[in-house]
């Protein structure tokens, strides 16, 4: 019994002692939501956080503070000197880069996100048109804390499939893949909102070139299976076969809500390299011309095929441009990899290759159905 | 035989507890971080490698219990001695009990790493050792019938975590795994033997042997136990394979846990969280088992008490743990454990076959001859 006692007394010194270790409390900590990282003027990075203060008796108080240092962690320390409470990084949710720091290299980020074990996997990164440090000092009159609300819009247009998907994990995956390039949304400031308008697209750490916000159904196509998104095609006059409609008119917009799509690539000839790319779209037909009779199983063939190929004519168009600029976001890389052994592809060689890689867009599109009114 | 041992019918185990004591001796601080070491050899047929790690255990136990059954009740130690005399089996024996004690300070040191990274960089070596020291003496102290049943609930409630695994499969690509066998066969070797750190524990059944009570069914458990933990490491080997792509693998020093830093549930944000701190009732059984083995031989060769060697050895392992500091210190001693326990888990025991089976025939044909005279 006495030896039972000593055990115990060390286990209650033990339980107690746990209490000792370093303590966040909620209201002495400033939470960073968001940050953005821009080229400093002096020194090497400026860095642009949005923290968020809890105030249990007030409203919380949301501080943009602007920092310049070597680096990040040193941002990190000059902004502490600003504020009466620690900053935590637990809660960031979205990692801003400005235009020039995307042009440089984002290497560096990517690694020192990863390396710190309080960032989550899930956040999300994007790039600036401009400066980030402009887009979020701005005093904007509907929104009260930019940082949440800029993690409310990519989550939103994330989810519901209307932006290319851009969590760390997803970046640094395919950033540290052989055969496949990053890609991330671009936000900027559009008077008194904040708006996503295109796609960025890398070479490796590099930002190369954009895609405007319209492709972005194209390109989420292109890289995935899909699930959910409403789309819309100007069809042009070539494409549109004589049988749906009698009078001309040069072109006629038609909106679809894809329901799902997959994607089927194919190595074809290793040596060039080719690929078949064979595309399943289920659609839902929301908008269209009124003269067009729905009903007649003849017209939606017609207009199916009108469709299919504006799709592939429009998909063969975003991979060209990616080629162009040697940015492989679509993963054919991997595909190459997967499929030729003892290929010892590296990054340069993928991109060598890609420039001269040929694509067949095959596009199966179907509609399912369309509304209640025909 | 004259070192076989008694052990009073009350202090003894059912063989169905093998099953839990073997497989929770297995699962520890390796399955951490094992993918990125094995992925270093056999790369995207690191998996391969898991399996054949995986049939070599059960090859090596089969070994095992052959040997022990050729005795009856006694365990390593003892046929040691019965083997080699008293002064070579004594050496054999020491050398084992070290090997023990430096399985037990891996894994200890590994998890005080593990939270010094993720949740408390502030929180000294030593309060942690201690704390974690404290909690094993107080289980070693209950005897063999406690660390056991520590064994049993340790992987009773750590059962959920399995099914965590299916959360990653959302960003998994199955096609990271194409095409298959492009590594040569000895590339895939030596991601089997990388193996030998994540997969050894199993040897405890060449000490537990003499304490269970249906030894018949000894077997059967181990086997079955074994097989569980290869299909969960081959399972962990593929969600990981697939959910990380080739470079990001090679760079992640514990892919398991980052596999879970993803999960996150609206009442709780970061899920790997509280998987690192419930991984102390994982690697509790372990620590426990192999001071249990280390107390057994000291006990065989120089007849200790066992709350003087648990003193002893706590102290010694409480010191180490306080001057082995760094990452690469820690990684170095993984590295070098992992080497000499492939040699004493997966070949010696082995070696130790062939000479008890050699020794047996010898003896038994002098016994003929000696009738015979």
């Amino acid at each position: 019994m006495r030896k039972f006692r000593i055990y115990f007394i060390l286990l209650v010194l033990v339980s107690i002692l746990v209490g000792c270790t370093e303590t966040n409390i909620l209201d002495r900590v400033g939470l960073t939501t968001l940050v953005g990282y821009d080229v400093g003027t002096e020194e090497k990075i400026s860095t642009t956080a949005v923290v968020r203060e809890i105030n249990p008796e007030f409203q919380s108080n949301v501080e943009v503070i602007t920092t310049e240092n070597e680096t990040s962690k040193g941002n990190r320390m000059k902004a502490n000197r600003k504020l009466s409470k620690k900053i935590t990084v637990g809660q960031m949710r979205v990692v801003l880069f400005g235009e020039e720091v995307a042009k440089g290299d984002l290497h560096f980020y990517i690694d020192s996100l990863l390396e710190n074990p309080s960032v989550s996997n899930g956040l999300y990164l994007a790039v600036v048109e401009g400066e980030t440090s402009e887009l979020l000092q701005h005093e904007y009159k509907n929104i009260d804390d930019i940082g949440q609300h800029i993690y409310r819009l990519m989550e939103q247009n994330i989810k519901n499939e209307h932006m290319i998907s851009s969590t760390l994990h997803e970046i640094a995956h395919d950033y540290y893949m052989k055969g496949k390039d990053i890609a991330m949304p671009i936000i900027n400031r559009d008077e008194e909102f904040v708006e996503l308008t295109g796609v960025a697209l890398f070479h490796e750490g590099k930002m190369v070139s954009a895609f405007p916000v319209e492709d972005s159904f194209y390109l989420k196509i292109m890289r995935d299976n899909f699930k959910a998104g409403i789309f819309e095609t100007i069809l042009q006059k070539e494409d549109i076969p004589p049988a749906l409609m009698k009078d001309t008119i040069t072109e006629m917009p038609v909106a679809f809500d894809a329901i799902r799509s997959k994607r089927t690539l194919k190595l074809v000839d290793p040596a060039t390299p080719e690929f078949d790319v064979q595309l399943k779209i289920k659609a839902r037909l929301l908008e269209v011309h009124p003269d067009i009779n729905t009903g007649d199983p003849k017209v939606i063939e017609a207009l199916e095929s009108a469709v299919s190929k504006n799709l592939s004519k429009e998909l063969t168009r975003i991979v060209a441009q990616s080629q162009s600029v040697q940015s492989d976001i679509f993963g054919f890389g991997d595909k190459y990899r997967s499929s030729v052994r003892n290929s010892e592809l590296t990054k340069d060689k993928w991109h060598e290759m890609y420039k001269n890689m040929k694509i067949n867009v095959k596009v199966k599109f179907e509609i399912l159905r369309d509304g209640v009114f025909e | 035989m004259k070192s076989s041992i008694q052990i009073n019918p009350k202090d003894m185990i059912n063989a169905s507890l093998v099953f839990f004591v073997v497989h929770s001796a297995q699962v520890g601080v390796g399955i951490h971080g094992f993918q990125r070491v094995v992925y270093q050899d056999a790369e995207k047929d690191a998996w391969i490698s898991v399996l054949i790690a995986g049939l070599a255990t059960h090859i090596v136990a089969l070994c095992m219990i052959k040997t022990l059954e050729i005795y009856g009740s006694n365990d390593l130690y003892g046929i040691h001695q019965e083997v080699y005399g008293k002064w070579i089996g004594n050496f054999f024996n020491v050398i084992y009990i070290l090997y023990c004690g430096i399985a037990f300070f891996s894994v200890l040191r590994n998890y005080i790493e593990v939270i010094q990274t993720w949740i408390f960089p502030g929180l000294a070596t030593w309060f942690l050792s201690a704390t974690l020291i404290i909690i094993i003496i107080y289980a070693f102290s209950g005897g063999l019938r406690v660390i056991v049943g520590v064994s049993f609930f340790s992987i009773m409630l750590a059962l959920w975590i399995i099914p965590m695994l299916l959360f990653p499969l959302k960003y998994a690509y199955i096609e990271a795994l194409y095409p298959i066998l492009e590594e040569d066969i000895i590339a895939i070797l030596k991601g089997a033997k990388s193996m030998a750190f994540t997969i050894i524990g199993f040897e405890i059944i060449q000490i537990m042997y003499p304490f269970v009570k249906d030894k018949e069914n000894v077997k059967k458990n181990v086997h079955f136990s074994l097989l569980f933990t290869t299909i969960l490491y081959l399972i962990v080997m593929l969600v990981s394979l697939t959910y990380y792509s080739e470079g990001k693998l090679e760079k992640t020093i514990w892919a398991t846990l980052t596999l879970f830093s993803f999960i996150s549930f609206p009442f709780m944000e970061r899920f790997e969280f509280v998987a690192i701190c419930f991984w102390m009732l994982i690697i509790l059984p372990n620590l426990c088992l192999y001071l249990w083995a280390a107390y057994r031989g000291a006990h065989r060769v120089i007849k200790i008490s066992g709350t003087k060697f648990v003193w002893i050895f706590s102290l010694l392992v409480f010191i180490a743990t306080i001057f082995v500091q760094s990452r690469s210190q820690i990684n170095m001693i993984n590295t070098q454990f992992g080497n000499i326990a492939f040699y004493i888990i997966f070949v010696y025991p082995i070696i130790l076959l062939l000479i008890v089976m050699l020794k047996k025939k010898f003896t038994s044909k002098k016994e003929q001859n000696n009738e015979k005279v």
